[in-house]
């Protein structure tokens, strides 16, 4: 399937349903700007980002919402190199979602301007949310008199 | 007769000087201790006023009925660590509490207190100029404010000491004015009809009050009590301690027995405040039957100045700094200085 | 040349309702600058619910808006249900709902409370608080436990209302309606307090939506959306009841929207009292026993309206007992987004106030 606006060209792959009855649409990555310029002048506004870590590649889910409407549209992209595009042109929203999942998931958006860490401190090492993660290897956090923060494996320096 | 001559009376067999001294001394800590325990007992009651209008029950566990919680809670901020920040300038970081409570404590034996029964008049400091002497020490409370505040290296100190010293420099005015106009009228005598000399003595002022100023300058009053209220950092004029902003403002980086030195300060101003009022403007130990027990009757007008402070306090919610200054200077001020003008015309025709 | 003074307000201060940090740069008491600092209260429960059975989760949810528990456990169990295809009896639905709206009354009535004391307000804080005790009353009565209620389990609730309860709540409504207007007046007919909040923290309705905002704070920008009313779940299509919304954008019109919403939930709960039927309280495959043994597959996403606004939650099974990945759209993280843009030019004591009339809990932000 095919659609061509004025300006917009995009493909969707598929479309189906999840078990809530929200319309799910998948796309390939490289039109989700395309698709997501498109649905923005339909009048969508972004509601949450969510990755989903496949193992052998990264699902990222955007659901998007209508509120003249109340349609309520989930948009699914998956990557194998972690990387998506970023969405902060089009919704100040997608800044810190797209902080978030960088956090916790390892998604890396191209185009944010401040991809930094949002609930974990800065030094973290790894993406916990990932199946990959170690969980029996703990963290600990030091800060120097300057503010910046430093990671060990060792209990004692750090908290 | 007065208290100083009575306590001479007893030691007199120490001879004169040695007498002197005693009695001085003794009067001054028996008005300071007196004043304590009787602000203690009123924050009692307050707390429990305070409690039925919020719908708990106060303090009920130490003593009966709870009386004995302000001394445990004393107690509790002596025992308190005292943590020293660092970076601070040490000398001026210790004597800042020092200056708050010392000036307010010492504030308090300028006031005349009338007279109570055998022991005759409790008035210890006997000076022509004593509203002046009041103003003056008022005006060192600030130094301790800015001390306080400045000496830390905290931005919350900071702010906070702006905001004191805006609050000081702000409502210091009105009130001075609408003391002058108390000055302009005593300058008067009610009694005689003649010009008399003591304007600046609080005693006479008292004693010249047959009717009592506020009634005379009603525009005074309210000038002064709003004045006073901010002058002694309560809500809703409680900006530099602001906790929701600030912490505590200028005493963020006080602990302990220093932060319980503050609060005293904090505390005594209000009560300071409330017997300045009814000194200058509700006749002070006047009172509409004349006994020897003055001392009596001004404390009763006190507490219910500060009882009023103390509901304005629970009830409304903080002022923000821009209209808080506003007040001072575009409400306060020219009321003031209208209340002068109409003091000027009353001894001028009236009297 | 511009001189800053550089004010971090928090992690640990009186009024941000949990641990944040603001980074504040102000020019004398006018705020140029805010940013925030999130992750003091993070414990990845995303990451905690994926090592857990699908019936274990209820605890963490309960720990998201710690003062909105029931809806948070609605907010996964809409979703969970979903995915594993369960039905519920309308009976449980029906409790749940009432719980629910309950809960939004402790939760705002908490909010109202800290609004209050974030103004130097002191006495309105303690009334809001021994109202929301009565719920809280109900609550032990109910589930045993007083916040942290974990009432709800998937198919149900964990267990029935008597009538002792359902006496309770109604007894409970009676007394609290004067009261909700005590309060309401308390504030209201204060001056200063119109001072403090009239024009303060205007958000427009067109960055409110880019930036995600849900709940109050959107229907205090003056769009009316409301999951409750525009995607029904459990039987809110089935009691009466009106969405405020407020065209004044400030801190004063989210007042009295909030102080009406409570209006309507209580209006709800009387309704819904009236129509619960009798029947079981909860799905019997999902009985105690085997509620350790119940799989999902495929994917779910459902959203609620909590105390904040839009709480979603996204569950993906893969057939298993433990979930593979669970999202929860968090409408305090996007409400606490804004506030930079409320806050600038206003002062110290108009951004606490800001922070306070958005009412965040740190719990949900954070997660």
């Amino acid at each position: 399937m095919k659609r061509t606006g004025d300006s917009t060209m995009y493909k969707i792959i598929s479309e189906s349903e999840d078990k809530n009855k929200i319309k799910i649409i998948n796309i390939d990555k490289n039109d989700l700007v395309e698709f997501m310029e498109d649905y923005k002048g339909k009048g969508y506004y972004l509601s949450s980002i969510t990755g989903v870590d496949m193992k052998d590649h990264l699902e990222v889910i955007y659901h998007i919402h209508n509120y003249d409407t109340h349609e309520y549209i989930e948009v699914k992209i998956s990557t194998t190199d972690d990387k998506v595009p970023s969405l902060t042109k089009l919704w100040k929203a997608a800044e810190w979602d797209e902080r978030e999942q960088y956090d916790l998931m390892g998604v890396i958006f191209e185009g944010h301007e401040n991809l930094r860490r949002i609930v974990l401190p800065d030094e973290w090492v790894g993406h916990p949310l990932r199946k990959s993660y170690d969980l029996k290897k703990v963290q600990y956090i030091s800060m120097d008199p300057e503010g910046k923060e430093h990671v060990s494996y060792n209990e004692n320096e750090g908290w | 007769m007065n208290l100083l001559t009575r306590i001479h009376e007893w030691f007199s067999f120490l001879g004169n000087p040695a007498s002197y001294a005693i009695g001085y001394i003794l009067e001054t800590l028996f008005i300071i201790i007196f004043v304590a325990i009787s602000f203690i007992a009123l924050i009692y009651i307050f707390r429990k006023y305070m409690a039925r209008i919020q719908r708990r029950v106060g303090p009920n566990r130490v003593g009966k009925f709870g009386i004995l919680q302000l001394i445990a809670d004393a107690f509790k901020l002596i025992g308190k660590e005292s943590i020293l920040p660092e970076g601070r300038d040490d000398l001026a970081y210790k004597i800042a509490p020092l200056i708050i409570m010392i000036a307010t404590l010492v504030s308090f034996i300028i006031l005349p207190f009338g007279d109570l029964a055998y022991f005759g008049s409790l008035t210890i400091t006997h000076s022509k100029i004593t509203l002046i002497l009041l103003f003056g020490i008022l005006s060192i409370l600030p130094i301790g404010e800015i001390l306080g505040g400045m000496s830390t290296r905290s931005n919350y100190a900071l702010i906070g000491t702006m905001r004191a010293v805006a609050k000081d420099v702000s409502f210091e005015v009105p009130m001075l004015i609408s003391a002058l106009a108390i000055v302009m009228v005593s300058s008067r005598s009610f009694v005689t009809g003649s010009a008399i000399t003591g304007g600046f003595n609080l005693s006479t002022i008292v004693t010249d009050q047959i009717i009592p100023y506020g009634i005379i300058e009603p525009l005074g009053l309210i000038v002064f009590f709003i004045s006073m209220i901010a002058r002694a950092s309560y809500s809703p004029y409680d900006l530099a301690e602001s906790d929701s902003e600030l912490i505590t403002g200028y005493t963020t980086e006080y602990s302990g027995m220093r932060f319980g030195l503050f609060y005293i300060g904090l505390f005594g101003m209000i009560y300071l405040g409330s017997f300045f009022i009814s000194i200058l403007y509700l006749a002070g130990s006047n009172g509409p039957v004349m006994t020897d027990l003055g001392f009596i009757y001004l404390f009763i007008k006190t507490d219910i100045l500060v009882l009023i402070a103390f509901l304005v306090w629970v009830s409304l919610p903080r002022i923000r700094i821009d209209k808080f200054v506003n007040l001072g200077w575009k409400y306060l001020l020219p009321l003031s200085v209208i209340n002068l003008i109409y003091a000027g015309f009353f001894i001028l025709y009236i009297r | 040349m511009a001189h800053y003074t550089e004010l971090n307000i928090g992690p640990i201060h009186p009024s941000i309702h949990g641990i944040l940090k603001f980074k504040v740069k102000l020019q004398e008491e006018i705020i140029e600058d805010v940013e925030i600092t999130l992750g003091f209260l993070h414990r990845n429960a995303e990451k905690i619910c994926e090592l857990n059975y699908y019936a274990d989760n209820m605890v963490y949810f309960d720990r998201m808006d710690y003062l909105d528990a029931m809806n948070m456990e609605v907010g996964y169990l809409t979703a969970v249900e979903k995915l594993m295809d369960m039905e519920v009896p309308e009976r449980a639905q029906w409790i749940r709902m009432i719980m629910a709206e309950l809960n939004r009354l402790g939760a705002r009535l908490v909010g109202l409370g800290a609004f209050g004391l974030d103004m130097g307000m002191l006495t309105p804080f303690f009334h809001c608080f021994i109202e929301r005790e009565k719920i809280q009353k109900i609550f032990v009565e109910a589930s045993g436990g007083r916040q942290e209620v974990n009432y709800m389990s998937i198919g149900g609730v964990y267990q029935d209302f008597n009538d002792q309860i359902i006496n309770d709540i109604r007894e409970f409504l009676k007394e609290f309606k004067p009261y909700l207007e005590d309060i309401y007046s308390m504030f209201m007919h204060s001056e200063i307090f119109w001072q403090r909040n009239d024009g303060v923290g205007i958000l427009e309705p067109d960055v409110a939506l880019d930036y995600g905002v849900t709940g109050p704070l959107l229907r205090g920008s003056g769009v009316a959306y409301d999951v409750r009313k525009d995607a029904p779940y459990m039987f809110y299509d089935k009691v009466n009841f009106d969405i405020p919304i407020s065209h004044k954008k400030d801190n004063i019109g989210r007042f009295i929207l909030k102080v009406e919403e409570m209006r309507q939930s209580i209006r709800i709960i009387e309704q819904s009292l009236d129509k619960i039927p009798d029947g079981p309280y909860f799905n019997n495959k999902a009985k105690k026993s085997m509620m350790l043994r119940l799989k999902g597959d495929g994917e779910a996403f459902s959203r609620i309206e909590s105390d904040n606004g839009e709480f979603g939650v996204y569950v993906r099974g893969n057939g298993t007992f433990k979930p593979w990945r669970v999202h929860v759209r968090s409408p305090a993280f996007k409400n606490i987004s804004v506030v930079p843009v409320m806050a600038k030019g206003m002062m110290i004591a108009d951004l606490i106030v800001i922070i306070g009339s958005i009412d965040t809990v740190i719990g949900e932000i954070d997660r």
